[in-house]
């Protein structure tokens, strides 16, 4: 899994950027958006993102591994994501 | 994680030019015209670009390197190369593959002349993001009317280079009295050329346009002409090559750039870096400042009491964009 090719992640006081360089559009991350990206690396699968994730967070409930999913669905949806 | 990743998680804010700059420890585009100097002369160019148009005082071969790692750690994440015409820049892909060697979107701004199949093949290589290709006409006629020196037939062969080549495409068309016509033509002709995206708005009487108003100026019905085809042939060409336009004129976008300043450095050739390139403001000097340094004027620039009454200005005296080369440190 990694950011699409022509997505640019950058960390940001507030959480991060995503800039789909393309369109010229930019997404605004809040923190939690910017913890999950910031695991998006090659080679890394999305159990892995959801497991390291939830190793840095109190999971209450469960509920961190369906959100985290959720969101990089929306990610790849919005194609910044790539498989 | 008490909030859930996804309820405001990824939030769409708005295209970069329209970016608020006020958060962000960096810009997030760079535009950099590399050299003034131009094989073209053309009537509507902002720079005053052409022949024997470099500027006396422009970056040393050091100097340009030291700014380019400065924006790579400062991790910029896209910059354009235009100019004048930035392929006549001796080091211009020594610049390219050490932006795109350090992971860096880049776009070049090219009138398309120097587009050969080899350096094609190495902008390919090199993995720039994008080429954009002033391409001002669907004939050679108006092509080469505008563009002056310039010669229609070999800019399409360039475009086509582009595009054997594999690298993305995407054309500009600045509209004149004496070209608007032929702007659905143009939008086909980019699509048949191969392009992702094309891009156009109002001509800026700014430049050599100042010389040549009367030559290019066109009416208001010509632009509601203009934009309502544009329109059409965003529509139908959806899905398959985005067709971007700005109805919006000069004053307007710059009372909106006011209150939201886009995250986005115009560097000059001489490293002075303007607020906008429609102001005529300069905010910083990367011979003397560091990118830190020019982020934080940049950004405190926008609230100067000069810019605003320069654009409120405009809207009595929309002449004053004739101004914009005369610089005013901020």
């Amino acid at each position: 899994m990694k950011l699409a090719k022509y997505t640019k992640f950058r960390e940001e006081k507030f959480g991060g950027v995503l800039f789909e360089t393309r369109s010229e559009k930019v997404y605004s991350l809040n923190p939690t958006a910017a913890a999950v990206v910031r695991e998006i690396t090659p080679g890394v699968d999305e159990q892995e993102v959801v497991e390291r994730v939830k190793a840095r967070y109190l999971d209450d409930g469960g509920a961190i591994e369906a959100e985290v999913r959720a969101y990089l669905a929306e990610l790849r949806h919005k194609g910044l994501l790539e498989d | 994680m008490t909030q859930a990743a996804t309820d405001s998680a990824v939030q769409q804010v708005a295209p970069a030019a329209t970016t608020a700059a006020s958060d962000l420890r960096a810009p997030l585009y760079v535009a950099w015209q590399i050299t003034n100097e131009c094989n073209l002369a053309c009537l509507h160019c902002i720079e005053e670009s052409g022949p024997g148009k470099a500027f006396r005082d422009e970056l040393s071969e050091t100097e340009i390197f030291g700014v380019l790692a400065q924006l790579m750690d400062g991790e910029v994440p896209y910059l354009s190369f235009s100019g004048g015409e930035p392929m006549l820049h001796a080091r211009f892909f020594e610049m390219v593959e050490y932006v795109c060697g350090r992971g860096g979107q880049l776009k070049i701004e090219t009138n398309g002349h120097y587009l050969s199949a080899e350096n094609c093949r190495r902008l390919a290589e090199l993995g720039v993001k994008a080429v954009q290709v002033s391409l001002d006409g669907a004939s050679r006629e108006t092509f080469n009317r505008m563009r002056v020196r310039g010669d229609f037939d070999c800019t399409v062969a360039g475009i086509r280079a582009l595009a054997q080549a594999g690298v993305p495409i995407e054309i500009n068309y600045s509209p004149t009295r004496f070209n608007m016509h032929e702007i659905g033509a143009a939008v086909d002709l980019a699509h048949e050329l191969g392009a992702y995206s094309f891009y156009t708005g109002r001509t800026m009487y700014t430049g050599n346009a100042v010389k040549t108003w009367r030559l290019l100026e066109p009416s208001e019905a010509q632009y509601t002409a203009y934009f309502s085809t544009l329109r059409a042939k965003s529509d139908e060409y959806r899905g398959r090559m985005r067709v971007y336009f700005h109805e919006m004129g000069l004053l307007e976008e710059l009372r909106y750039r006011l209150v939201n300043p886009a995250a986005l450095l115009i560097v000059l050739p001489n490293g002075l870096v303007k607020l906008l390139n429609a102001l005529p403001f300069v905010c910083g000097d990367f011979r003397r400042e560091s990118l830190a340094d020019i982020w934080a004027r940049f950004r405190r620039g926008w609230q100067d009491e000069r810019v605003k009454h320069f654009v409120e200005d405009l809207a009595t005296n929309p002449g004053k964009t004739s101004e914009l080369h005369r610089w005013v440190t901020l």
